[in-house]
């Protein structure tokens, strides 16, 4: 399998001065080929401005993003945009994420429109997507206010797919839908990636929906990775004190599942990072070196990467 | 998978719009002035009873009556063909000035909002400088260069409103600028001029049209007032302004040109201005009972 997707070193940093806010920091990784990885973390940890920054709409500080072998990295749009079929995306807000003054058969041909396909051709297409989305066959005559928030979603998801992308990147694409919703989006995203041979970057805050989708899984924390494993190896073996902590934090069904270690404190400013480890001030196992040494992310297993000095 | 099969929504959308409009008294008594006004614009040369500019020294300042139903100016002209004439004068003035100024402002604006950086700057920077000239003074630089006349006034509005528009339309644009289906746009691979045409534009096109029409009756009474000074319209064409300032001289004896060329100057910009206070309300998404 050949990567569709390769970020090495990327970082974003807003501001300058004394305290910049580091939004971003050394986030590396690379998407297989019809590879899903999932990014969870909580919010502000900087997984919306890592995707920004892979969709092109916010430089990158440091780093480079690599789209099918080609360096995007100091890519002009001009230069970037017949590349920009290649890499697609569902934003989280699909109230904003459609224009309200455009009919939803424009919205959906707007990618195809700027790839410069005809319009016959488009056309056919759009009513093929609005298909596969699940869509009724009058929508794309209507405006996006004629319809729910799950099938704006899947508006936007046909949009997304219609100029037949390799990467499709989901910013918390299911979090702003109702519970019921979600599971039917997030169970569209899954056919279709099967469906389309998609590689998939899907971030969310959402444990359950990355676990959902998610080949591998990247954890973030303060704008940085702290582990990146399998699914298998972040949900049944999680060796980084945040993804255990993470996880412990989901409601169990069962009765004998053990009370979680309590996560204390909240995530500190991204201006004002702690020393040494950034989880140390929250971490039940911090220890001396762990307030004063960084920890590197480093390989604990085969493919399964932590940032921890002291992981089990 | 038939694209045929689906009913045109449009039609929808307009009814809805039209409903909403007809329950604001503002856009139905604003509108039916302005129609008013348009209309005897555009039929000038019909309605006109006598001609507008031929002078009769043995009635001059005559009282409403007949032949002359609001009666004679200080050169027997008929004071309601004059009227009527002025009405297309100042519509035909504002009409320019709306056309220059939104489509310079609206692309300044949308260049400065959209773009940011050093073009919003510089662009920012003319546009206060140029708001800090008051109109009448931009007018007598204007004239002192054209010399008077109605492209002169064409002109100086034209100077003094696009800032206006400019800064309106980035403001607007400052906010759409933050919805994701810009985002979507930029990743959809959508170009710069597409996405000012088919996102930006449309977003904004509806408060824009509320200030033009309370624009409207601004610029009316700025082409009255610098053809009050003198400035403006130039004698024989009738305008509103210069009938006023050719009645007050004879306000005590003969009240009636200044009179009723106040009253259509009046009339007219409150028409205008209820009818864009009326369009705001009615466009308010806030105010939608949806």
């Amino acid at each position: 399998m050949s990567d569709v997707l390769k970020v090495s070193g990327l970082g974003r940093t807003f501001g300058s001065g004394v305290r910049p806010l580091v939004a971003v920091e050394d986030v590396s990784f690379t998407l297989a080929e019809g590879e899903t990885l999932g990014v969870v973390g909580e919010s502000g940890c900087g997984k919306s401005t890592l995707a920004r920054m892979i969709l092109k709409l916010l430089p990158a500080t440091t780093g480079r993003i690599e789209i099918a072998g080609q360096d995007v990295t100091d890519l002009e749009e001009s230069r970037m945009r017949p590349l920009r079929r290649q890499i697609q995306a569902v934003f989280q807000d699909p109230v904003s994420s459609l224009n309200p003054r455009m009919r939803v058969r424009d919205i959906v041909a707007e990618p195809m429109r700027a790839a410069g396909v005809e319009a016959d051709a488009r056309a056919g297409r759009v009513d093929e997507m609005l298909s596969i989305v699940g869509m009724p066959a009058d929508a794309g005559e209507r405006y996006p206010h004629a319809f729910s928030g799950g099938q704006r979603q899947r508006i936007a998801i046909a949009r997304a797919l219609a100029s037949n992308p390799r990467i499709v990147v989901c910013d918390e694409a299911t979090s702003a839908l109702d519970v019921s919703v979600q599971a039917q989006v997030l169970n569209l995203l899954r056919d279709l990636r099967a469906r389309f041979g998609l590689s998939m970057l899907f971030i969310s805050h959402n444990l359950g929906a990355v676990r959902h989708v998610g080949d591998r899984v990247a954890v973030m924390y303060l704008g940085r990775i702290v582990e990146l494993g399998s699914e298998a190896d972040i949900f049944e073996r999680p060796a980084h004190p945040y993804t255990q902590a993470l996880i412990a934090a989901v409601p169990e069904p069962t009765a004998d599942s053990v009370a979680p270690p309590p996560l204390a404190g909240e995530i500190p400013s991204a201006r004002d990072r702690p020393t040494g480890c950034h989880f140390h001030p929250r971490c039940p196992k911090a220890q001396a070196r762990c307030r004063v040494e960084d920890a590197m992310l480093a390989e604990r297993r085969a493919n399964h990467l932590v940032r921890c000095h002291f992981p089990n | 998978m038939n694209p045929a099969a689906a009913a045109p929504a449009q039609g929808l959308d307009w009814r809805r719009l039209t409903r909403r409009l007809a329950r604001q008294r503002n856009v139905v008594i604003g509108g039916t002035i302005v129609a008013f006004v348009v209309a005897v614009a555009l039929l000038a040369p019909l309605l006109t009873p006598h001609s507008p500019e031929e002078t009769d020294l043995f009635n001059t300042w005559a009282v409403p009556g007949s032949p002359n139903l609001l009666g004679t100016d200080k050169l027997g002209r008929d004071i309601l063909s004059r009227l009527i004439a002025g009405a297309q004068t100042s519509l035909l003035v504002a009409g320019a000035v709306l056309a220059i100024t939104l489509a310079v402002g609206t692309t300044l604006g949308m260049l400065a909002g959209y773009v940011g950086g050093r073009t919003d700057s510089v662009l920012m920077r003319i546009v206060d400088i140029m708001l800090a000239f008051p109109e009448v003074v931009i007018a007598i630089l204007v004239a002192s260069v054209m010399g008077t006349g109605t492209l002169t006034v064409v002109v100086s509005l034209a100077l003094v409103w696009w800032p206006g528009i400019t800064r309106l339309t980035r403001s607007f644009v400052l906010v759409i600028r933050e919805e994701l289906y810009i985002d979507a746009a930029i990743v959809a691979g959508t170009s710069t001029a597409m996405i000012f045409w088919r996102h930006l534009l449309p977003n904004i096109a509806a408060p824009l049209l509320v200030r033009a029409s309370v624009g409207v009756g601004f610029i009316i009474m700025a082409e009255a007032t610098l053809s009050f000074l003198g400035l403006g319209i130039q004698e024989p064409q009738a305008s509103w302004g210069g009938m006023i300032r050719d009645g007050l001289p004879a306000l005590r004896t003969d009240p009636y040109l200044a009179l009723f060329g106040s009253l259509a100057l009046g009339t007219t910009i409150i028409g205008f201005n209820l009818l864009g206070d009326g369009l705001r309300d009615a466009l308010d998404p806030k105010l939608q009972g949806r």
